[in-house]
C-alpha cells in the first residue's frame, strides 16, 4: 500500500519570498535590454513576454502547492480525521482555497494587461502597463502571505508525522495516561519513546516495528485517553481516538492494577467501557501492568469484579470471531519494568491478529484464485525418537574454559591504564619476541659500524669465511712480495744536475706558455711599439748580459758592443775595447775608465736635447730630398708662407687655445629635439 | 637506519644527507649530494664521469671483483636475532674492522699494480724532454763545449785589469 509520504511536499515560501523568487527569475531569464527607438511591435511583444512569463511561474507553483498538499477527502480516513484532529479540515480547506484564487486572479490579471499592451504606442506607456501588472500580481501574493504561513507550518508538522501503515498488522496500544504503554513499546520494539513519571509524557502516536513469525508487526504507542464526554477531549486523546477508529490492529488495553499511575481501577474500568465501541471487530487484549508492584491476587473484590467484567467483555469479542474463548490470549499480566510476561503479551496480541487477518482473507473472494497455488510441505517424522544438535564434548569443554581465560586474562590496555595512561606509557613491543634465547630480549643491536651497515654483515658462517679471507690474503701478500723483487729497475737514472736542468727546462717552457697566453689574451688591443719606447727597461744591455750567461755563454763582447752602438753613445768616441791586450799606460785605462763612467752615469734625455750639429741645408737620408738645393728651396718656401702672418700678428697654429673647456650651450639645457644622454 | 650508496658516485650517503628521486615506476635513485643530483638531472651517466666510483671501476682503475665484496650483501629476508653471531660481526672477533683492513689493503695493491710501469715511462720521458728542450737553457755553443745535459755554474772572465786594479786597491 502506498506509504504516505507526507515529506515530498515541496517548501511553501513565504509572501515576500515568493514575490522575490518570481520577479527575479522574470527578471533573469527575459530579455532585458530595451531602446526608445526599437520597432513599436517589438516593444510590445518584449512586455507582453515579461508579463506572461510572471503569471506562468505563479501558476505553476501555486500549482504545485495545491497539488501537493493531500487533500482530506481522498486520503485514508485515519488519516484524513488525523489531519483534522491536528489542523482542522475547514482551516486548511480554506487555506487551499485561497492560494486556488489568487492563482485564478493572477491569470485574469495577466490576460487583461496584455489586451492592454496591445494597444500601447510608446516604450514608457508599455512600461507603466507591465509595472502595474506585476504589482498587481504581486499583491495578490502579499494578501495571501498569512495562508502560506500557514501551510508552511502544516508542511512542516505533517512531514514530522510518523508513517503509519493503515493497512498492515498493527498492535495499537491504549489506556489511561502513565500505566506504562511507552515502556512496553520500548521493550518490544526499537522505538525510544520518552517515559516519565508525569501523565501526557506521550503527546503524539509513536510507531514502532517488531517481528513475529517472519512477519513485521507495527506497534502503535497512544497518548492516554482519560473518560470523559466525546466533545471535551483534547487535540492529543483525539489522536488515539482517531488511530483505534480508523485502523483494523489488535488492541491491548492497558491497565495499571497498582493504582501508581493515579487512577484506580474503577476509572479505568469507566474509560473501558465508554469506548468499547471502539473495539468492534477488533482483536482485544486486556493486559494488566505493573504486577511487580501489586500481585493480581492481592487485589480487591470489588477490583477484581471489575476486571473479571472487562475480560468478559474481550471475550466476547473472542467468541464474535468464532475462536474458542481462551483466558490466555484474552487477559494477561506483566510488568514493563521486570520484563516479566513482555514476551508473552506480544505473541498473544500479534498470534491473534495473525489469526483474525488470514480468516478475513480465506474469506474474502481473491483467495480462492490464489489458494490452489498454495502448498505447503510437511515432511512426515519417520519415528518418534529426538534428535538435537550433536556438539563434540572437547568443543563444549574448550569453550567453557576459553570463558575462563577470557574473564581472566589480563589485558595490554590495563597494564597501560596501570602505568600512567596513553601519553605516559608505552609498550614493550619486545615481550613477545620469539628468540633462541629469551635473555636477548632487550638487546640493542647496533645499525652502523665504520661506515657499513651492520645487518648486511651479519650471517651465521662469518668467521669461517673470515677465516678462509685471511688464508687468502696471506698467500696474495707473499705473491705480490715476490712479483715485487723480480720487478727490477732498469737503472738509467737522471743525475740530480740533469734533473736540475730539467727542472729549469720546465720552469722556462711554462714561463713561456704564460706569456703566451697573456699576449694572446691582449694581442688585439695591446700596441706593438717599437724598442726604442722601452720604459719598462726591458731591453738593456744589462738583462741581456744576464740571459746570456744564464744560456752559458760569454756576455761580455755581447754587452760592450751593444754599448758602442747605443744611441746614448752617439757621437763619442769609440771605446777601447776592454778586452785588448798590450795596452800600455794608466792614462788609457784611466781614460777608458772614465768614458766608461761618463756613459754610465749619461741621462737619455740629454742625449736627445743634444743636437747634432749639421748645415742647415745637409740632406739626411730619409727625409725625402732629392738633393740639398731642393731642401733649401723648401726651407725658403715654408719661411715665406709664414712671413705676413708673423707680421700682422695674427693667430696661428701654435698659437691657438681653448677659451672655455665647458662651453656652457653644449652642457646645459634642454633640446628642443633629441636626447641629452649625451653631452 | 641505513647507510645508503648514493646512485651516481657510489659513496655512502649518511642519514639527515642528499635527496630521494622515486622514478614512476618506483625505481629510487638515492644521492648523497647535491653535485650527484644535479648532475643526475642533467642526464649524464657516471659511467662518463671521471670522478665516480662507476667510472673508476669500468676503466679499471679500482678493484671491480673481490671476495671482501661478498661480506657485505643486503640481504632482504629478515633473519631472527642471534647474539652470538652479531657479537661476532662486531666486537669479538671484530670481523667488519678485519674485512675493511683486507679490502684496503687489495686496494693498494691493485692500484700498484696499474702503476707499476709507471716509473720507467716517466724517466724516458725526462730524458727526453731533457734532450730536445735544452736549447732552451743552454745555448747551442756552450753546448758545443760541454756536450752534457748540465747547467755549469758560469765563470765571468773579468778582465785582468780589472783585476789589477781591484788588487790594487
Amino acid at each position: 500500500m502506498v506509504q504516505y509520504n507526507f515529506k515530498k511536499i515541496t517548501v511553501v515560501p513565504s509572501g515576500k519570498d515568493f514575490i522575490d523568487i518570481i520577479l527575479s527569475r522574470t527578471q533573469r531569464q527575459t530579455p532585458t535590454v530595451v531602446h526608445k527607438g526599437y520597432a513599436i511591435s517589438r516593444l510590445r511583444k518584449f512586455y507582453m513576454r515579461k508579463v506572461k512569463f510572471t503569471q506562468q511561474n505563479f501558476h505553476e507553483k501555486l500549482t504545485a502547492i495545491i497539488d501537493e498538499f493531500p487533500r482530506l477527502d481522498d486520503i485514508h480516513p485515519f488519516y484524513g480525521d488525523l489531519l483534522h484532529v491536528l489542523y482542522n479540515k475547514d482551516h486548511y480547506k480554506l487555506a487551499l482555497g485561497q492560494i486556488n484564487t489568487a492563482r485564478n486572479i493572477i491569470g485574469k490579471i495577466a490576460k487583461d494587461y496584455v489586451k492592454l499592451l496591445k494597444y500601447g504606442d510608446s516604450l514608457y506607456r508599455c512600461k507603466c502597463l507591465k509595472v502595474a501588472a506585476l504589482g498587481r500580481m504581486c499583491t495578490v501574493i502579499k494578501r495571501i502571505g498569512p495562508s502560506l504561513a500557514y501551510l508552511e507550518q502544516i508542511r512542516q508538522h505533517m512531514a514530522r508525522l510518523p508513517s503509519i501503515d493503515p493497512n498492515t498488522r498493527t498492535i495499537l496500544i491504549c489506556g489511561y495516561p502513565n500505566v506504562g504503554k511507552s515502556s512496553f513499546i520500548n521493550k518490544i520494539t526499537r522505538a525510544d519513546v520518552d517515559v516519565q513519571p508525569y501523565a501526557f509524557t506521550t503527546k503524539s502516536l509513536f510507531v514502532g516495528h517488531t517481528d513475529y513469525k517472519y512477519l513485521r508487526y507495527q506497534v502503535i504507542d497512544t497518548p492516554g485517553i482519560l473518560d470523559r464526554p466525546f466533545e471535551d477531549r483534547n487535540i492529543i486523546e483525539m489522536c488515539s481516538i482517531t488511530a483505534l477508529a480508523h485502523i483494523r490492529a489488535a488492541v491491548l488495553f492497558f491497565l495499571d492494577i497498582s493504582g501508581s499511575c493515579g487512577y484506580s481501577i474503577a476509572q479505568q474500568a469507566a474509560l473501558f467501557h465508554s469506548i468499547k465501541a471502539l473495539f468492534m471487530n477488533k482483536p482485544l487484549i486486556i493486559v494488566c501492568n505493573k504486577i511487580d508492584l501489586q500481585p493480581l491476587e492481592g487485589l480487591s473484590d470489588d477490583d477484581i469484579k471489575l476486571v473479571m467484567e472487562m475480560k468478559a467483555e474481550a471475550s466476547q469479542t473472542v467468541i464474535a470471531q468464532g475462536d474458542e474463548p481462551n483466558d490466555e490470549s484474552v487477559f494477561l499480566t506483566m510488568s514493563a519494568l521486570t520484563d516479566d510476561g513482555v514476551i508473552a503479551v506480544k505473541n498473544a496480541a500479534c498470534e491473534r491478529l495473525l489469526n483474525q487477518r488470514v480468516e478475513m482473507k480465506m474469506k474474502s473472494k481473491k483467495i480462492n484464485d490464489c489458494l490452489n497455488r498454495f502448498h505447503v510441505a510437511i515432511p512426515k517424522p519417520r519415528d518418534t525418537r529426538e534428535r538435537p544438535p550433536c556438539i563434540p564434548q572437547a568443543v563444549l569443554e574448550a569453550r567453557a574454559k576459553a570463558n575462563v581465560e577470557k574473564e581472566k586474562r589480563k589485558l595490554e590496555k590495563d597494564l597501560e591504564n596501570e602505568n600512567g595512561g596513553a601519553g605516559v606509557y608505552s609498550a614493550n613491543l619486545r615481550k613477545h619476541y620469539i628468540l633462541a634465547n629469551d635473555e636477548w630480549k632487550e638487546d640493542i643491536m647496533p645499525e652502523i659500524l665504520d661506515g657499513h651497515n651492520v645487518y648486511d654483515f651479519v650471517d651465521p658462517d662469518i668467521l669461517q669465511r673470515l677465516e678462509e679471507l685471511e688464508g687468502e690474503e696471506e698467500g696474495f701478500q707473499l705473491e705480490a712480495e715476490a712479483e715485487e723483487k723480480y720487478f727490477e729497475i732498469d737503472g738509467k737514472e737522471l743525475t740530480p744536475e740533469e734533473l736540475e736542468a730539467l727542472a729549469e727546462i720546465r720552469k722556462k717552457k711554462s714561463l713561456l706558455i704564460q706569456e703566451h697566453r697573456m699576449k694572446k689574451s691582449t694581442a688585439e688591443s695591446r700596441p706593438v711599439l717599437p724598442r726604442k719606447f722601452d720604459k719598462d727597461r726591458k731591453f738593456t744591455s744589462e738583462r741581456m748580459g744576464r740571459q746570456l750567461s744564464a744560456l752559458g755563454l760569454d756576455p761580455t763582447a755581447a754587452t760592450n758592443r751593444a754599448r758602442c752602438r747605443s744611441v746614448s753613445r752617439r757621437g763619442q768616441k769609440r771605446e777601447r775595447s776592454l778586452a785588448r791586450e798590450g795596452e800600455d799606460g794608466d792614462a788609457m785605462d784611466i781614460d777608458g775608465e772614465q768614458s766608461s763612467k761618463k756613459l754610465r752615469t749619461r741621462s737619455r734625455s740629454r742625449s736627445k736635447s743634444r743636437s747634432k750639429s749639421q748645415p742647415p741645408g745637409e740632406v739626411t737620408p730619409g727625409e725625402g730630398f732629392r738633393n740639398s738645393s731642393q731642401k733649401l728651396k723648401a726651407l725658403k718656401i715654408a719661411k715665406k708662407s709664414v712671413k705676413i702672418r708673423n707680421k700682422t700678428a695674427r693667430r696661428g697654429e701654435a698659437d691657438r687655445v681653448i677659451p672655455n673647456l665647458k662651453p656652457k650651450h653644449l652642457f646645459s639645457g634642454k633640446r628642443s629635439i633629441g636626447k641629452t644622454s649625451r653631452r | 637506519m641505513r647507510l645508503e650508496k648514493c646512485w651516481f658516485c657510489s659513496s655512502t650517503s649518511y642519514p639527515g644527507h642528499g635527496i630521494q628521486f622515486v622514478h614512476n615506476d618506483a625505481k629510487i635513485f638515492r644521492f648523497c649530494r647535491s653535485k650527484c643530483h644535479k648532475n643526475f638531472k642533467m642526464k649524464r651517466n657516471p659511467r662518463k664521469v671521471k670522478w665516480t666510483k662507476s667510472y673508476r671501476r669500468l676503466h679499471g682503475k679500482d678493484m671491480t671483483q673481490n671476495s671482501t665484496f661478498e661480506f657485505e650483501r643486503k640481504c632482504n629476508r629478515l633473519e631472527r636475532y642471534d647474539r652470538n653471531i652479531t657479537e661476532n660481526t662486531l666486537k669479538g672477533y671484530l670481523a667488519i674492522k678485519k674485512i675493511d683492513k683486507i679490502r684496503v689493503a687489495r686496494e693498494a695493491r691493485h692500484h700498484d699494480m696499474r702503476m707499476r710501469g709507471k716509473k720507467a715511462i716517466v724517466r724516458q720521458a725526462a730524458a727526453m724532454e731533457l734532450e730536445q728542450s735544452i736549447h732552451l737553457v743552454k745555448a747551442p755553443a756552450a753546448l758545443q763545449e760541454d756536450p752534457s745535459f748540465t747547467l755549469r755554474k758560469m765563470k765571468v772572465k773579468i778582465s785582468q785589469s780589472q783585476m789589477e786594479d781591484r788588487m790594487e786597491k
